[in-house]
């Protein structure tokens, strides 16, 4: 019989430190959590071949061409199925009802948001970064040979490719955000879907009047972060950076409130 | 210790809970009692803090379950059959469990042995039975060695072998000094296994004693009478403002006049008298009894206005 440690003589209680732990071992020990990396990574790697397999028939080579943001096509899939990772982490313990369990070992809710923010930010945050830096890396060498290529010496490029990666953890916690609002896994990721790549194709119409879509999660992604080579009427990539914060700031608050109000 | 005070839940315009208050004590076995509906399990949803009331207060050794140190150390709760992610082992549902709360690797093997679930711990909990899923919870439960024990209905799922087994766990964590408390809606099954009993229905406390108590008080007085001259008796008793019906054995139930009564009765009479036994209510009868304007979902007649029988 393992005796536990009377109560009395236990200091603390529990916080941030074992709950971090805690979810990052439920992350881990779920397959879905692999097959989503596994989708994220193959999935970005074969778009970009794509992208920068047709560069040399359909472009020629012009004087705007933007070898680096060339590569990164490939992360408009990677960004879907990070989002995805980001909203399982939350909704997957709604469907199944763990979250009663999760919620009576966590009381504190702002904790358990807390934990499932610093955990699904880091995992994203590394799968983010290594995942734009392969993406570079397949894309450039496709691309050699048959049209300009960028190396990660040439100015802006590595800028570029680090806020790119963290500019997907952001995509993460966004996704996690909307998991906590919405709760269900098909609303929530219908909902990411629908911010992420719908809106900027509603808003097209508009592209003349000031053109609002530029300040879509994802066209500010393809446009202006993954971009070396600034493109005419789009936010530059600090300012996209700051704004993706903001969104995210905007839906984890919002999460947070309701995550605090609502009956689990 | 669990202390429920003018405890409160309402949905729209549905008053779920209502104004509820009882005390679990420890080193008994308290069924907590009531119709479908009654609203147990949201009491017990905000005893764990995982619903909040509307007013009122749930607490748990003096204190709001959010404001327990270490919370898996001081309470254990099974409150639905799945509690789990399908896809993780009951081994990993347990260690992300432990993790949070400090409990040590070795307690994991530990209740995965005492539930009976060590050769499986590896297998994904999806895999699982709804008896097996049932032992998870329990063991769950049991994790960090708490004080107080709730548990919503642990043997639905249950094969006998299992019944009998949760009902000698349920009744030794209460010898040991624990604080346990069981949702039911079946009074035999607390007959067997819970020493107090709080009843409720529509939300609100219908009863707090135990179950001895519960049995002899809501017993209504019920006589059988065997006798040859059945149709004096019958009349004989109606005169003295008891109810009777006749069983098809021949024998007469007699309810409202205790044996006594009838016994003089009789001799008054002078009516022939063969046997004379005092019946002790079912504990099913009583329940109804006690929880009959309390009953959210009444069963209807089987058969539709048009008169077809429905198939």
């Amino acid at each position: 019989m393992t005796v536990l440690p009377s109560l009395d003589h236990l200091p603390g209680r529990t916080g941030m430190r074992q709950v971090v732990r805690a979810e990052w071992f439920k992350l881990r020990s779920l397959r879905s959590t692999t097959w989503t990396l596994l989708a994220t990574v193959l999935g970005s790697l074969a778009v970009t071949v794509l992208a920068t397999n047709s560069v040399q028939h359909r472009h020629g080579v012009s004087m705007g061409f933007d070898p680096t943001n060339q590569s990164l096509t490939g992360l408009a899939l990677g960004s879907l199925a990070i989002g995805v990772l980001g909203v399982l982490a939350i909704t997957a313990e709604y469907s199944s009802g763990t979250i009663r369990s999760t919620l009576a070992a966590t009381p504190r809710r702002p904790v358990l948001l807390g934990a499932k923010v610093i955990v699904i930010g880091i995992v994203s945050l590394v799968v983010g970064e290594v995942l734009t830096f392969a993406c570079f890396a397949v894309g450039q060498g496709v691309l050699s040979g048959r049209a300009p290529t960028a190396s990660l010496s040439d100015p802006g490029v590595l800028r570029a490719l680090v806020l790119t990666g963290a500019y997907l953890a952001l995509l993460g916690l966004f996704g996690l955000g909307l998991g906590v609002i919405i709760r269900h896994t098909a609303g929530a990721i219908a909902t990411y879907v629908g911010i992420i790549f719908l809106i900027p194709i509603f808003l097209q119409p508009l592209s003349s009047s000031g053109n609002p879509a530029r300040f879509a999660p994802e066209q500010m992604l393809a446009n202006s972060v993954a971009a070396v080579v600034p493109q005419s009427g789009q936010v530059t990539a600090p300012l996209a950076c700051l704004l993706m914060v903001a969104y995210c700031a905007v839906v984890l608050a919002a999460a947070m409130m309701l995550l605090k109000a609502r009956d689990a | 210790m669990i202390a429920v005070h003018a405890l409160t839940k309402r949905y729209g315009s549905t008053l779920a809970v209502d104004h509820l208050s009882f005390e679990v004590s420890p080193g008994a076995v308290t069924g907590f009692l009531g119709p479908n509906g009654s609203g147990k399990s949201t009491t017990m949803r905000m005893i764990m803090g995982l619903d909040t009331p509307s007013s009122g207060t749930a607490s748990v050794n003096g204190q709001a379950y959010a404001q327990l140190r270490w919370p898996l150390r001081e309470v254990g709760a099974l409150l639905d059959a799945k509690a789990f992610h399908p896809g993780r082992s009951a081994y990993d549902h347990l260690w992300g469990l432990a993790l949070t709360n400090g409990i040590p690797r070795a307690r994991i093997d530990e209740v995965l042995d005492m539930v009976g679930l060590t050769e499986v711990a590896q297998q994904r909990a999806g895999k699982y039975s709804l008896g097996m899923g049932q032992r998870l919870g329990i063991a769950a439960a049991l994790l960090g060695d708490p004080g107080v024990l709730l548990f919503d209905e642990p043997i639905n799922g249950l094969d006998p072998e299992g019944i009998r087994w949760a009902r000698y766990l349920l009744r030794g964590l209460a010898a040991e000094g624990r604080t346990v408390l069981v949702s039911s809606h079946l009074i035999s099954e607390m007959s067997l296994t819970a020493e107090r009993l709080v009843v409720i229905g529509r939300g609100t406390l219908i009863a707090e004693m135990s179950v001895s108590e519960f049995t002899s008080q809501s017993a209504p007085d019920t006589v059988r009478v065997v006798t040859p001259m059945t149709e004096s008796f019958v009349n004989a008793l109606q005169e003295a403002g008891a109810e009777s019906r006749v069983e098809p054995g021949g024998s007469i139930v007699a309810t409202g006049l205790t044996a006594t009564e009838i016994g003089t009765l009789a001799a008054d009479r002078v009516l022939t008298l063969y046997e004379l036994t005092p019946l002790q209510g079912s504990l099913e009868d009583a329940f109804m009894e006690l929880t009959h304007d309390a009953v959210e979902f009444r069963t209807a007649s089987p058969t539709r206005s048009n008169g077809k029988v429905p198939t």
